[in-house]
């Protein structure tokens, strides 16, 4: 256990010493540790952005009502809004965190990725606002064969 | 790594398929394969960021991204920089058309 607590430090550190040259000061892996561990996404978005306490937004979810294969579910997200920061989350896999996009000066909100879930739950989106704010958006996803989550 | 990089009027669209097992260590325990998935992500034009993600592995195999971002132009190269759990790089990169 010793061991791999070194390692992992040994990881965080040299991820963190690389980012000025080749990636940004924001890299939520080695920032917010904590959220990427927490089972719950009430728990992770609280680790992440210091609060659960979001707006309902204007934050559109593209998924499918019955995923089919679970190992790859689509997902879209789109939104008006000034987006910067937009997290994704869900309770399917032993951990809720999946991914954390980081929009530049010029960022659109349309992204699209695929995700695991090895059952039926909700996907969460929170997103951080030029104006501070956070907003969410809730979804459900049915998923007939589970995927690789553990 | 796949990139296409596509100028839809003033809004560059890009299609990024990376390759990495994205196992976790829940996954990795029942498999009894090892632990390996991406971290971060970033893509540059002109040395700024336009776009980032922090990764986990409850992310698809072999990650799929779409994303969006205006002021580039048809010409301009676009990099794409991965890190995974261990530390290693990769990078790649694509004249966005």
């Amino acid at each position: 256990m010793k061991r791999r607590k070194f390692l992992s430090l040994g990881a965080v550190a040299a991820a963190a010493s690389v980012l000025p040259a080749s990636l940004s000061a924001t890299d939520f892996v080695a920032t917010a540790p904590k959220a990427w561990e927490a089972a719950t996404s009430k728990e992770a978005i609280e680790a992440m952005f210091g609060t659960s306490a979001t707006v309902e937004g204007d934050i559109e979810i593209k998924a499918p009502k019955l995923a089919e294969n679970g190992g790859a579910v689509p997902i879209g997200i789109k939104s008006k809004l000034a987006l910067t920061t937009i997290a994704l989350f869900q309770d399917a896999n032993p951990r809720s965190a999946v991914v954390v996009f980081e929009l530049g000066e010029g960022g659109v909100v349309d992204l699209q990725t695929k995700i695991k879930m090895r059952k039926t739950a909700n996907v969460t989106i929170v997103a951080k606002g030029k104006d501070g704010k956070l907003y969410s958006a809730v979804q459900k996803v049915e998923v007939s064969i589970g995927g690789c989550g553990g | 790594m796949k990139i296409k990089a596509k100028l839809k009027k003033d809004v560059t669209e890009v299609k990024l398929l990376l390759s990495s097992p994205m196992v976790g260590k829940e996954e990795a325990a029942a498999k009894k394969i090892a632990v390996s998935y991406l971290t971060h992500v970033t893509a540059k034009v002109g040395g700024k960021v336009v776009w980032e993600a922090s990764t986990g592995p409850f992310l698809s195999k072999d990650p799929y991204f779409m994303f969006t971002f205006a002021g580039a132009k048809s010409g301009d190269e676009l990099v794409i920089d991965t890190i995974d759990e261990k530390g290693a790089t990769e990078t790649d990169k694509a004249v966005i058309k």
